[in-house]
């Protein structure tokens, strides 16, 4: 699938991108804040998509994830701080919370691409906790 | 001319009033001499004046019996006396009953004093109110500590508010302090576990790339650690259970294999924070030793059990596999890390090895 990483450490979205590709999907792009990510999100379409909420311009995840939703693409939120996430999850899947581990990171992107291309999902991985376990 | 009459007819009245009482009268006596200031006044004349004044209601306003007599009560109120308590009285006068009433009165020099006033009606054989009987107390003094009472409660709750309101602040400056640095280590140690990641995955020489990879599962366990400990809704709750549970998934889950079987019991045992990150390392080692040796390479059997055993704390990890040549360097780091940790936490590590199956049991105590 076609990934979006929205993620304001330059650092952490790399590595984000290196264990995506690694993983044999494509990344569209990194965007570090909301205006970068809307623009990214409009000409590129993703798939899917990582959202910080904490960007260079504040705590505009959240904002970027209604977008998101509005447009019908798919997310999860990756945060150190879950408790910013509306109760709503503002339309996300679910959310990773920061520090993952590599082994967390790379099961949770197995079930979220098999949730993306409609497959059969197993059960979820530990760390990934599903907006639908928590409503 | 009117005044001078009203005042021989209030004299008169008075002086009959005593000539009624012999001068052994022990009442009489008692009425003059008493610390209690008292006045009678003749309801029966016009404006109901003063006929009779003892010598402590002399002492207490200032005014002599001569100038009492044929006056009105009223000349104790001035501009501060409050209108409704002096309405109360004029209505018990008029309706000729008892009232016991607090009014500010003034002396005859002008100053003030609080009166515990109480009025009563005395009245004649045919039940007809012939005269008004009333004592005067001076609570001037209970009135003031009243009030400096008031004036101190008044300063302390402002006191109080105020340091409240230092402590919201204060608490408000730690709580976001605390965010903020719970929030840079989640994101330090993230990074570090990313430029280690990073690097692993450049690496050319297997043994660089495995020591990192072994480097990074470290590194996770205790920002895993971090993570849970730190959790807003329970800080300093930590679940080993629920910590060896995820760990294992996650482990087992990221080897792709479908020929391993994976089997646990785990029953929640919440340690200390000081405890938390020696035990994550622990259970990481566990692990990272069975899928060093084999898991990893040809699948197996892996089965983890966490709980409590009388007043010990158990971890168990009992595996099935095909041993595989391993890096020994790599093998004895793993054990050092596992003894050091154990050591730290002063727990037993048991090792049993039957064929391809091999138990590890890690045994400390936990206070209750």
């Amino acid at each position: 699938m076609r990934v979006m990483i929205v993620e304001d450490e330059a650092l952490l979205a790399l590595e984000l991108e290196t264990e995506v590709e690694a993983a044999g999907h494509d990344v569209v792009g990194q965007a570090a804040s909301s205006s970068t990510a809307y623009e990214l999100a409009e000409k590129t379409a993703p798939d899917f998509a990582f959202v910080d909420i904490q960007l260079l311009d504040g705590p505009t995840g959240i904002d970027v994830g209604k977008f998101l939703a509005s447009k019908n693409v798919p997310y999860i939120f990756v945060s150190g701080n879950l408790k910013r996430i509306p109760d709503d999850f503002a339309g996300a899947l679910g959310a990773i919370e920061k520090p993952y581990t590599m082994n967390g990171l790379q099961n949770a992107l197995d079930y979220l691409a098999l949730r993306v291309e409609g497959g059969e999902v197993p059960s979820p991985p530990p760390g990934l906790i599903l907006a639908s376990e928590v409503a | 001319m009117a005044v001078e009459k009203d005042v021989r007819g209030a004299r008169d009245a008075g002086d009959r009033l005593i000539a009624a009482h012999a001068s052994g009268d022990p009442f009489a006596a008692a009425f003059k001499a008493t610390r209690m200031p008292m006045i009678i006044t003749d309801p029966r004349q016009v404006d109901n004046p003063i006929i009779f004044s003892n010598r402590a209601f002399s002492k207490l306003t200032g005014y002599s019996a001569q100038e009492l007599v044929g006056r009105n009560c009223r000349l104790l109120q001035g501009p501060q006396t409050d209108p409704a308590a002096v309405a109360k009285i004029r209505e018990a006068v008029s309706q000729e009953r008892d009232l016991a009433i607090d009014i500010l009165n003034y002396r005859r020099d002008g100053t003030t004093f609080w009166n515990a006033l109480f009025v009563s009606p005395v009245r004649n054989e045919d039940g007809q109110v012939i005269y008004f009987f009333a004592s005067q107390l001076d609570f001037t003094n209970i009135k003031s500590k009243e009030a400096e009472l008031a004036a101190a409660r008044h300063i302390a709750e402002e006191e109080v508010a105020r340091r409240t309101a230092d402590l919201t602040d204060a608490l408000t400056t730690k709580t976001a302090l605390v965010h903020e640095v719970d929030h840079r280590v989640k994101n330090n140690l993230l990074t570090i576990a990313s430029i280690v990641k990073l690097q692993a995955r450049m690496a050319e020489d297997e043994v660089a790339k495995r020591t990192l990879f072994s480097v990074l599962s470290r590194v996770e366990a205790l920002s895993t650690v971090h993570r849970k400990l730190l959790n807003d809704d329970d800080v300093g709750h930590f679940d080993v259970a629920e910590f060896a549970g995820d760990l294992i998934v996650d482990v087992v889950g990221a080897l792709r294999r479908s020929d391993i079987v994976m089997t646990t019991d785990l029953h929640e045992v919440i340690v200390p924070a000081d405890k938390a990150s020696p035990l994550a390392l622990i259970l990481n080692e566990l692990i990272g030793d069975v899928v060093r040796r084999g898991l990893s390479d040809g699948g197996g059997e892996i089965h983890l059990e966490v709980r409590r055993l009388n007043g010990h704390f158990l971890v168990r990890v009992v595996d099935t596999v095909t041993p595989v040549v391993f890096d020994q360097r790599e093998h004895d780091f793993g054990r050092l890390m596992l003894e050091t940790c154990a050591r730290q936490l002063g727990a037993e590590i048991e090792r049993k090895t039957d064929g391809k199956r091999t138990e590890v049991s890690v045994t400390l105590m936990v206070n209750e």
